[in-house]
């Protein structure tokens, strides 16, 4: 007979028994090759990366750099929040989450995976850091120091994610220490570059004692709070571990069959879902307009609904002028996330005619299209294209990455390209994986998502090109650029709208 | 038929080489309901599409309205269809598609409140669409094709997910369109609804 103490639980007994067959030697051997194989090809560019971090740090770059980190922190943890961030596969979810299995054990294998995800994106953060404020002595402690202190900072964030998934309390304070991240970025940008800065230099400069010492509060910080985590992980609701676990399952469908529309959708649903809402007339002035206004009055309200949305995107302005103070002003990168940000502004309000794109049963009740509804459903998208870029382009003025002029008025003349830009985005036909592949002597290249990725960046970037060109080599005077590119823009919307005139409402 | 809304002569279809429809006939004047009704797989749903003008390349004469049915802003001001569950815009409650749909066709039948109360939405107005029941998107939908008008209403198994006593009163509602001068054609399993709604039965049977 065995004794009881040497048997598994059986809950422990059935779990292993489902999953994957033991690893063989082959399998192990693959993996200790191909650790070795990324140790030889990786081992000496990385060394000199690290060897390199052992300088001083440029403090006209410190406040950009701490800006970009504390941003790609607080994107961390919204993702996290965003993705659960304690899901199972979708099967799993369904059959053992509502088992008397216990909990912990149906979810252990989850927790390690996003503990491993946690270190490797701290790890990751941390070097990024330091590469910001450099070692100026001592390269192995502050090396180490950066190290933990970001390994602490993303597995204490995930740990955070995990509570605020198990109570709305927690979940409270996740969101306080996401606005926290965001309002250092926002506040490393703005004054790193002037009053700021001295501090920045005095964080950079100093001992590296003092680094390990924060490290090892943090430290401190992140084990208790991932006890916390690990203590709530049986408490967590069942039906939220199910609706994240749906919604990641079907976020990950739509990664892997190269579907990125569909991920859109499925985070719009997620939003909305199970909200209550303030439901509210159109005006009358707007009904009083006819059916192209009223069709187009949709998506001003669904803008209205979401004000911190709509803040971020206007605070992401800032994001260009950023960019141009830690690389220190150079073109290519400020263009392209100009024309980005400002395209990513015009197709935040593009919802009503994504849905009618992807399943046209709505638009044909409603029975209305042609080129007065193009037209209306265009103001809002450049509306806000030209005040994002209209912004990016004054705090680039304002950080010095263009000379004098008024160049915050390429916003409203590049506005109609990008709005036509984004329509066409929004319309635009799941990837044909029936398109032909191109053998290049860099590899097989899948022409179906190219066209995809292009359909309405195409228009945006023609008629953008005498802003971006303006950008690349600042004249002396905007003026005749500032002409072409009104001209540009009207030409691109007007032509947009003028072929819209004859398709199906959809 | 000199005044027939639909007038569908020896429609033939096949998918990929598997007859599906065999030489269907089927006309509506205004102010009739017709009910088609048959096995799974009978074609319904495939002469529904092909008097919507969705169905690509049918065989046979079909004409809708005085010419054939065509996916254009045109022909959809005249005809509206409520088949699968439409894709709601994000955002927008119960009552805002509602509202949407009164204020984009300013010739609608009935108001947003009238719509809500027909067809007992009241209580969910201010949820999104998501946030509702089968059924209840279901009236949603049938509601957002009724509260606007039209002269032929093509509604492809207008009874699923409703309960037994909302199809007595859709069977009602249709009633009430047709008196005004609208033609129905409704793909349904319902012979009851059919029988309530004084529809005109046709009842196909499988092309193979």
């Amino acid at each position: 007979m065995i004794p009881s103490l040497a048997r598994p639980h059986p809950a422990l007994a059935y779990l292993r028994a489902r999953r994957r067959r033991p690893a063989t030697w082959s399998d192990r051997y693959t993996r200790v090759f191909g650790l070795l194989v990324a140790a030889a090809v990786l081992g000496r560019p990385v060394a000199e990366a690290i060897a390199g971090l052992a300088r001083h740090a440029d403090p006209a770059r410190l406040g950009a750099g701490l800006a970009l980190v504390a941003a790609a922190y607080a994107g961390l943890l919204v993702l996290a929040r965003a993705l659960g961030p304690v899901v199972l596969p979708a099967a799993d979810a369904s059959w053992l989450v509502t088992s008397p299995l216990p909990r912990r054990a149906v979810l252990g294998r989850t927790a390690l995976l996003l503990l491993s995800a946690a270190v490797l994106a701290g790890a990751a953060l941390g070097l990024t850091a330091l590469s910001v404020f450099g070692a100026p002595d001592r390269l192995g402690v502050r090396l180490a120091a950066a190290l933990l202190l970001g390994v602490a900072a993303g597995v204490g964030g995930m740990a955070a994610a995990v509570l605020g998934q198990q109570s709305p309390a927690s979940d409270a304070r996740l969101q306080v220490l996401i606005a926290g991240a965001l309002s250092v970025a926002v506040l490393a940008a703005v004054l790193g570059a002037g009053p700021g800065r001295r501090i920045l230099a005095a964080v950079a400069g100093a001992p590296a004692s003092m680094g390990a010492a924060v490290a090892g509060v943090a430290s401190l910080a992140a084990a208790l709070l991932v006890r916390r985590a690990w203590a709530a992980l049986p408490r967590i609701p069942a039906h939220r571990i199910l609706a994240a676990s749906t919604r990641t399952a079907r976020v990950t469908s739509a990664a892997t069959t190269l579907d990125p529309g569909t991920l859109t959708w499925v985070m719009e649903d997620a939003h909305w879902r199970g909200r209550a809402l303030r439901s509210r007339p159109w005006p009358r002035l707007v009904s009083r307009s006819g059916p192209a206004p009223a069709l187009a009055w949709q998506e001003w309200l669904r803008v209205g609904r979401r004000p911190g949305r709509l803040a971020a995107l206007l605070g992401a302005a800032a994001l260009p002028a950023v960019c141009a103070d830690a690389t220190g002003g150079a073109s290519g990168p400020v263009a392209g996330m100009l024309l980005c940000g400002a395209l990513t502004a015009a197709a935040m309000c593009t919802g009503g005619v994504r849905r009618e794109g992807g399943d046209p049963a709505l638009a044909r009740m409603l029975a209305v299209g042609g080129r007065a509804v193009t037209a209306a459903r265009a103001g809002l998208p450049a509306l806000l294209a030209a005040s994002w870029a209209a912004l990016a382009l004054a705090a680039l003025q304002a950080v010095g990455a263009l000379p004098a002029g008024a160049w915050w008025l390429f916003g409203p003349a590049v506005a109609p390209a990008l709005a036509a830009g984004a329509l066409r985005m929004a319309r635009r036909r799941p990837i044909d994986h029936s398109m032909p592949v191109i053998d290049t002597p860099g590899g097989a290249v899948p022409t179906g998502p190219l066209v995809w990725a292009a359909t309405g960046p195409d228009l945006a970037l023609l008629g953008s090109l005498p802003t971006l060109a303006a950008i690349a080599s600042p004249p002396v005077s905007v003026a005749p650029y500032l002409a072409a590119q009104a001209a540009a823009g009207a030409a691109v919307l007007t032509a947009y709208i003028l072929r819209s005139a004859r398709r199906a409402p959809h | 038929m000199p005044n027939a809304i639909i007038t569908a002569r020896r429609v033939a279809v096949d998918l990929g080489g598997v007859p599906v429809l065999r030489d269907v006939d089927l006309t509506a004047v205004p102010g009739e309901i017709v009910a088609v009704m048959g096995e799974n797989g009978a074609g319904k749903s495939t002469l529904l599409r092909c008097l919507a003008g969705l169905q690509p390349s049918p065989c046979g004469e079909i004409d809708v309205l005085g010419g054939p049915p065509a996916d254009l802003p045109g022909f959809w001001r005249e005809v509206a269809l409520a088949g699968d569950e439409p894709a709601w815009y994000p955002g927008l409650s119960v009552r805002e598609h509602l509202e949407l749909m009164g204020a984009v066709r300013q010739d609608a039948r009935l108001t947003a409140g009238e719509a809500l109360a027909t067809f007992e939405l009241g209580a969910r107005a201010d949820l999104a669409p998501l946030s509702l029941s089968t059924g209840q998107r279901q009236r949603l939908s049938l509601a957002m094709a009724l509260l606007r008008s039209s002269r032929l209403l093509l509604l492809d198994e207008p009874e699923r997910g409703l309960d037994a006593a909302f199809r007595r009163r859709l069977a009602g509602i249709l009633r009430g369109y047709a008196a005004e001068g609208g033609a129905v054609v409704m793909a349904t399993h319902d012979a009851r609804l059919a029988q309530e709604a004084g529809a005109r039965v046709v009842t196909l049977r499988a092309a193979s």
